[in-house]
């Protein structure tokens, strides 16, 4: 087991969420980076998806019970026994000794993995927490200190099978691609090329259900909202007021705002990692362009 | 009455969204189900959830499996095919009876609103079978249509923070059961025991698009 001895405002045990659940209105949910969270399991020697935990607004301190192998990614500041460094691989920690682990502020998320994964109970094909529905994960809820978390049992090869480095978000402006959303027929001409052109903030009302962009209004004209139906994460839609609000994994399985446009999914962890006020831009590209980036899996 | 031809647009670069109509309705809503019914007896490979709206069905799929341009193809040929009886009968969903206590906290602003009174109200929400359209907003959040004409009122200016698991509200010409405690801005009339989502159940969800609800009051 591992033991949290500080938790941060926000961390819950998270891996690639739901397969199943669209149909009756669970969102896929997990990871918010699960590139992020499959390289830190990687370096670990876990399967991509196996669960770790996601941590957001603040630093980590665990203590490790028996001999348990743990890596972080985006890499961050680790503490221990009075010493300091950056870890960039995975570490052996050692029994009953407390690591303070400290993330790169320049991301949102960061994740933690554990040879074995966490071992909270697989509910409706995973292991995430689904916090809109208090179910899932570790009690359904946000991880606090004090908080004793399973380990699985380990399975496949010891860690550090070679894997691609996962970069770390571009420290300028994020570009974002995105493929022509079902109502981008409804948006006059200006709204597209300004939607296009423009750079956009990540407003502070972001959270795992959506992000909100801070700039310059792209109203779709006629009606401002249509017959619910299904949406995704990564869909960018439109309120009447203009802003768009890109949904997240955990946002809503339908909706009744245009969606004006949808971002490719192997990007979309690039805007789940921007703080709020960073500046993103998008790019069309073709259907053809973002399938040849799809992944099943990160 | 014929209907334009049903248009297939992308959502995103792993589902496709086939809009079979645009006014919603059980004809658009038994188009939406036959396709689902369709396309999952098809068994197309690399094809994974399928989401149905009010006027729309979404297919998901891996792109690297599914041959998506054929795949949409498939779909627009499919979705304008009759059915067999070359009717609109959907087939008939499970029926659930819904008991229900007709105490909700927005009850006397509805009748207000309506200018029925509360037992009016009550009696008429309950007076009809209603269809299940879809779920979203929650797991296991049913749309359910339509609604007494009567009783068509606006959302709440502001949404409630909570909304009490089981609590059965109206808006617009739609009824539901909230789930979960989740934020919420229908009007709420009442209160139900019933469960409508238990992740431990299989299926978690008690309805599914096409089945059938009444309400039941109970004292």
């Amino acid at each position: 087991v591992i033991e949290l001895r500080r938790a941060p405002p926000f961390a819950t045990v998270q891996d690639l969420g739901f397969p199943a659940g669209r149909a009756f209105g669970l969102p896929r949910a997990g990871a918010m980076d699960p590139a992020g969270l499959a390289r830190a399991n990687r370096l670990v020697g876990n399967p991509p998806g196996a669960a770790g935990i996601e941590a957001a607004l603040g630093g980590l301190g665990i203590r490790t019970a028996g001999a348990v192998t743990l890596a972080v990614w985006p890499p961050a500041e680790l503490r221990a026994g009075g010493r300091s460094r950056t870890a960039h691989a995975a570490w052996d920690g050692e029994p009953d000794r407390v690591y303070e682990i400290e993330p790169d502020p320049g991301h949102r998320f960061c994740y933690l993995a554990v040879r074995g994964g966490i071992g909270v109970p697989e509910l409706l094909g995973s292991r995430s927490t689904y916090l809109p529905g208090g179910f899932g994960g570790f009690a359904g809820r946000r991880l606090g200190a004090g908080d004793v978390l399973p380990v699985g049992a380990a399975a496949g090869p010891a860690r550090e099978r070679p894997t691609p480095e996962l970069l770390p978000l571009p420290p300028q402006e994020v570009v974002l691609r995105v493929t022509r959303g079902p109502q981008w027929e409804h948006f006059p001409e200006a709204a597209r090329s300004t939607f296009l052109s423009v750079a956009y903030r990540v407003g502070r009302a972001s959270d795992r259900m959506g992000y909100r962009l801070n700039g310059p209004a792209v109203a779709s004209r006629g009606e401002a909202t249509l017959p619910s139906e299904p949406a995704c994460p990564g869909a960018v839609q439109v309120p009447a007021g203009g802003e768009p609000i890109v949904l997240m994994p955990d946002g809503p399985t339908v909706g009744g705002y245009p969606k004006l446009a949808v971002v490719v999914q192997a990007d979309l962890r690039l805007l789940a990692q921007c703080p709020p006020g960073r500046e993103v831009r998008f790019r069309e590209v073709s259907l053809g362009e973002a399938r040849a980036c799809y992944s099943p899996l990160p | 009455m014929s209907r334009p031809p049903p248009a297939v647009y992308p959502l995103g670069e792993a589902a496709w969204t086939v809009v079979l109509g645009e006014q919603v309705g059980a004809a658009t809503h038994a188009a939406v189900l036959r396709l689902a019914k369709r396309v999952t007896r098809r068994g197309w490979p690399g094809v994974g959830e399928i989401v149905p709206g009010y006027c729309a069905l979404t297919v998901c799929f891996d792109p690297a499996v599914a041959d998506p341009d054929r795949l949409r193809d498939f779909l627009a040929e499919t979705a304008q095919q009759p059915d067999a009886a070359g009717s609109e009968p959907a087939p008939a969903g499970a029926l659930h009876r819904l008991p229900v206590r007709y105490d909700g906290p927005d009850l006397a602003w509805v009748a207000e609103h309506t200018g029925l009174d509360p037992a009016e109200v009550a009696r008429r929400h309950a007076a009809r079978e209603y269809r299940v359209f879809l779920l979203g907003f929650a797991p296991g959040f049913a749309y359910l249509g339509e609604l007494d004409p009567a009783l068509v009122v606006p959302r709440r200016p502001s949404p409630r923070t909570r909304v009490p698991p089981g609590s059965v509200a109206i808006a617009g010409s739609q009824t539901a059961v909230y789930p979960l405690a989740t934020p919420g801005g229908w009007q709420l009339i009442g209160s139900t025991a019933v469960r409508m989502f238990d992740p431990d159940r299989d299926p978690p969800a008690l309805l599914r698009p096409g089945d059938r609800v009444r309400f039941e009051p109970v004292p």
